[in-house]
């Protein structure tokens, strides 16, 4: 506690330390001509553990009553302890091994002081000297750029606090309250909004792949914070902003660009920078002053005497790197291994994001679990396009979503048998598909070809005959030109035998079946 | 006036034989209850059947308010039982009510409290009657036990707390080992340094009172766990049964030559040589020893407590419980400290006040290393004092179960409790002092706080009068884990008197 009361003495300094530039070479950004811009990200993302961080208390979901999951310890009732919760290391620890960081065998918590609504107990617990890991790294997949991560640590999240200008009150939700959360902090290494962009999306793929949190920054459980600095190419770096509250990716990067159109501005007029904390006006496009550095609280930190350091054994950590989830970057590359395109892994991947992250580290099973089942012992290719063609896009025409998908991996798998075998045509299994979409049955696409005899007729069924002579017979004046020679025409009579025969025949069958009525 | 009266039309004692008139009539001067409790108060079964206990009102309890003497929380109801509270009940105690005490835990005197002060029991009924001190913070536990109010009472010793009141009070008072007893439910003061003790008009009353609430609790992060108190049972274990069996040869008793200040009053120092000659001609050894980071304690103890304390109020802030004090019309709203500053001013008492801000002071960027910091290494060097002199090391920095004795060391140490005895009250005891008169209450922990910076047993037993009349309390102190042996110790100084 001493060594790590001692590492708080070193004073924050309004320049990123010296480590920035050396990492990256600049690239000219046409945007701002002469200028580097300068990013790094400190991102605070909930924990998906069913209990909070230090209490018993249920996690919410997104549109629980207000305070009903708060405990007598997250409002900060006299007598109360905290008692942490080991779900919320293990996730931890998961990112960390995620993030390529070193896992910490020893780690420590501190109150950070301050006085607020939406925290009851007067100070926040954290990790500000002491964290749960440090010295990870995130590679971005464009333009392989690599961005460090300064340090993972755990802390509890605040209440909820929504003025209510009609009133002129501030309304108090301590639902969130204690909730867990991580803070991973980056090195100072992106260089444009874009990079900054791509990291975010980046990391909430990792956190929603190993299961730690949902990562969603519109529904709150990831959030941004933003430091931006800029400076002449070539020079020493500049002073930073921070910028709060950013609630999408898009936002984020709006932002930033336009912090750096401020500050290049100040600086091209001679004004210097002034070290403060601003917040992000969506519809003017412009950042605003928060709170200036005279303004910013000494948060008083104090190692918290409840919580005695934690102590992680290597085996712990160990097993837990060995029983890790697929990263997004091994998922990709066992894909493309497989066969499958670079497009085809793109939408497949996309289309995962948006699967359900367990509570408490278990994971969802979303687009890409349900390919590798369904492929298994199929082709690859045809198992793709299936699900990424047929079934995502007969969702799309219905406005469901693929967590809405009520077709098993048995169904899908059979259907896609059913037509690589040739026992359907490809249209009868779209029809097959569409038909268990609408009635949600959990019959096998086997039953429901026969069922709705839509079985393919083989060359030398006596229905392929009769439908032949059925259109031969309602089409005469056609009939009649190609038995003089015009065989093109052939094709009109084929659409009726093929609307007869509703997609069960083959194309190919039909026509050899007509030409020898027609022709014999 | 005031407070008294208040006090008596909160308080009825008529339900049961035991609270007679006279009783009542204790209670209105003595000022040690704040509220009792009107239930049915036969007790039920267990080892603390027939038992009836008084609990110090920072201990949280469902069914009586818990106003840990403040007016911030004066009407209170927590919504759960202390888990001492349930220990107490489950094995047969009823308890009579709750115990006056120092606002949060903060004061020797027990002076600063919304419900009064407490008037020590030993001046009623004496030839001259006397309004001196029943000590602080738990002086109400001490008093309710020495006025007959109760056979015992839970009070919490952070520096001094439990031991300062029951040597003023006449009483025997344990202040455990530091996370034997669970917190759960235990309003914090300063979380590194509270324990849950016991008063009780005798030591065997204590140790069986003691017993039943030593339990791990999964509640309290920092209770130690089964393993370490079996550990360190097994290392006291044969000095224990000697003791027990009454066989003091091999016991060796330390003497720390720094516990015996200037200040100190002479017949103090007399009734501490005669327990000794007592034990000694029964077979103990006595050894002086030292402990030379003892002046640095005193400081050491009020920056850390103070620090942790304006850390653990910070809480009280009117929005989820307890006093709220709406702005004034026109108020400043734009920050949220403005608002809470009239619940905070108002609710929290002066001693509170100065405490917080001391504290608040120590944990400032430009203050931290040389208070804090300081006050931290300061209470290495005290655990170290201490470690180096005992027999038996701490069961808590070893990894095992084998615990290292060493024939030089000694198993328990002695020392007065306090450096006088209890001292009048002062003039204007609605807790207005001037600041000197604060400093010489600080004064009195001297002796105290070192075992709380340590997390060490100690127990303080009534060992004589001074040249006053009042009583004296001399302290036993073991090493971590030592509880039982402590209190056999106890025990034999108390066998010597009668």
């Amino acid at each position: 506690m001493l060594a790590h009361g001692r590492a708080r003495l070193i004073t924050r300094t309004t320049t990123w330390g010296r480590n920035a530039h050396t990492v990256r070479a600049n690239q000219e950004d046409s945007r701002w001509p002469g200028w580097e811009l300068v990013v790094g990200i400190e991102v605070h993302a909930q924990i998906k553990s069913r209990r909070k961080l230090f209490s018993e208390s249920l996690a919410s979901d997104l549109g629980s009553t207000p305070n009903t999951n708060v405990s007598a310890f997250d409002a900060a009732f006299p007598g109360t302890l905290p008692h942490l919760n080991p779900k919320c290391v293990e996730l931890g620890v998961r990112t960390a091994v995620a993030l390529n960081a070193e896992v910490q065998r020893k780690s420590a918590f501190d109150r950070k002081h301050y006085f607020y609504a939406d925290l009851p107990s007067g100070y926040q617990i954290t990790q500000q000297y002491a964290p749960i890991a440090r010295n990870g790294r995130l590679r971005l997949e464009k333009g392989d750029i690599t961005v460090r991560i300064k340090q993972v640590q755990l802390e509890q999240d605040t209440g909820k606090s929504t003025f209510l200008p009609r009133n002129r009150i501030t309304a108090i939700d301590l639902n969130r309250a204690g909730v867990g959360l991580m803070e991973i902090v980056s090195e100072p290494d992106m260089r444009s909004p874009e990079e900054a962009g791509s990291y975010v999306r980046a990391l909430q793929a990792l956190l929603r792949s190993v299961g730690s949190s949902d990562g969603n920054m519109e529904q709150g459980s990831l959030r941004c914070d933003v430091n931006v600095s800029v400076n002449r190419t070539g020079r020493p770096l500049g002073t930073r902003c921070e910028i709060k509250n950013l609630n999408s990716v898009k936002n984020m990067m709006v932002a930033i660009t336009c912090e750096a159109f401020r500050q290049i501005a100040l600086l091209g007029r001679g004004v210097p920078v002034t070290q403060e904390t601003r917040g992000f006006d969506e519809e003017k496009a412009e950042t605003y002053s928060l709170r200036s550095k005279e303004d910013a609280p000494d948060y008083r930190y104090m190692p918290d005497p409840n919580i005695p350091p934690l102590f992680l054994r290597k085996e712990y950590i160990d097993a837990i790197r060995k029983d890790m989830p697929e990263l997004p970057a091994a998922t990709r590359s066992r894909l493309l291994a497989q066969g499958l395109s670079q497009r085809d892994v793109e939408v497949l991947m996309d289309v995962d994001s948006g699967r359900e992250v367990g509570y408490d580290g278990e994971l969802g099973r979303g687009a890409v679990a349900y390919f590798d089942e369904v492929s298994k012992g199929r082709d690859s290719k045809a198992a793709v396009n299936w699900i990424t063609h047929e079934l995502l896009g007969q969702l799309a025409f219905r406005h469901e979503t693929f967590t809405e998908n009520p077709i098993s991996v048995e169904q899908m798998g059979d259907l896609i048998d059913l037509v690589q075998r040739g026992t359907v045509t490809g249209t009868s299994g779209k029809s097959i598909l569409r038909h268990i979409l609408s009635t949600r049955t959990t019959d096998l696409p086997s039953k429901i070809a026969e069922d709705l005899e839509l079985v393919a007729v083989s060359g030398d069924g006596t229905s392929l005959e009769k439908w032949c002579q059925d259109a031969i017979a309602a089409l005469p004046e056609e009939a009649a030109v190609v038995r003089r020679g015009n065989v093109k025409v052939v094709n009109k009579i084929m659409g009726h035998v093929m609307k007869a025969s509703r997609g069960t025949a083959k194309a190919q069958d039909v026509r050899a079946m007509l030409l020898k009525l027609l022709q014999s | 006036m005031l407070s008294r009266s208040r006090c008596r039309n909160s308080l009825n004692l008529s339900h049961s034989p035991r609270r007679s008139a006279s009783l009542l009539a204790k209670n209105a001067i003595v000022n040690a209850l704040v509220t009792s409790n009107t239930h049915d108060l036969s007790s039920g079964s267990g080892p603390l059947s027939g038992l009836s206990i008084a609990v110090k009102d920072n201990i949280c309890t469902k069914s009586l308010p818990t106003t840990c003497s403040s007016r911030m929380l004066q009407n209170f109801l927590s919504p759960f039982d202390a888990t001492v509270v349930s220990l107490v009940s489950k094995h047969g105690a009823s308890i009579v009510g709750k115990a006056n005490c120092d606002e949060f835990g903060m004061g020797s005197l027990n002076i600063h409290s919304v419900h009064g002060a407490v008037v020590n029991p030993f001046g009623l009924g004496r030839d001259v009657e006397e309004r001196r001190s029943a000590g602080g913070s738990s002086g109400g536990s001490a008093a309710a036990v020495a006025a007959g109010l109760c056979d015992a009472a839970l009070g919490t010793d952070t520096g001094g707390s439990v031991r300062l009141p029951a040597s003023y009070c006449g009483v025997v008072g344990l202040k455990p080992s530091y996370g034997i007893v669970s917190r759960w439910g235990v309003v914090s003061f300063a979380d590194s340094l509270d324990c849950v003790g016991v008063l009780g008009k005798n030591v065997s009353t204590v140790e069986r009172v003691h017993r039943a609430i030593a339990t791990y609790d999964a509640r309290d992060p920092t209770a130690a766990t089964p393993l370490i108190r079996e550990n360190a049972s097994q290392s006291f274990a044969s000095q224990l049964g000697r003791v027990r069996s009454g066989d003091l040869n091999g016991l060796r008793i330390g003497i720390p030559q720094e516990y015996f200040p200037s200040e100190l009053q002479s017949s103090v120092a007399e009734s501490v040589r005669r327990v000794l000659d007592g034990l000694q001609s029964r077979g103990a050894t006595v050894v002086p020893v030292s402990l030379p980071s003892t002046p640095y304690a005193l400081s050491a103890y009020y920056v850390i407590s103070s620090a942790e304390a304006s850390s653990n109020l910070a809480r009280y802030d009117g929005i989820e419980y307890g006093l709220r004090v709406e702005p004034p019309p026109g108020a400043n709203l734009t920050k949220t400290a403005n608002v809470y500053a009239y619940s905070r001013s108002r609710g929290l008492g002066k001693e509170v006040q100065r405490r917080m801000l001391l504290g608040t002071y120590a944990l400032s960027a430009d203050a931290f290393e040389n208070y804090f910091l300081q006050a931290q290494r300061v209470r290495a060097l005290v655990r170290a004092d201490f470690d180096r002199i005992f027999r038996t090391s701490s069961a808590l920095h070893s990894n095992s179960s084998k615990a290292q004795i060493s024939s030089e060391g000694v198993d328990v140490l002695m020392h007065p409790s306090a450096i006088q005895t209890a001292p009048p009250l002062p003039d204007g005891v609605d807790g207005t002092s001037t600041d000197s008169s604060s400093l010489d209450a600080y004064v009195q922990d001297v002796l105290t706080v070192p075992a709380s910076l340590a997390g060490l047993p100690a127990l303080s037993v009534p060992a004589g009068q001074g040249v006053d009349g009042w009583p004296i309390g001399v302290s036993v102190v073991g090493q971590w884990g030592s509880d039982e042996l402590v209190l056999e110790v106890g025990e034999a100084i108390e066998n010597g008197h009668s």
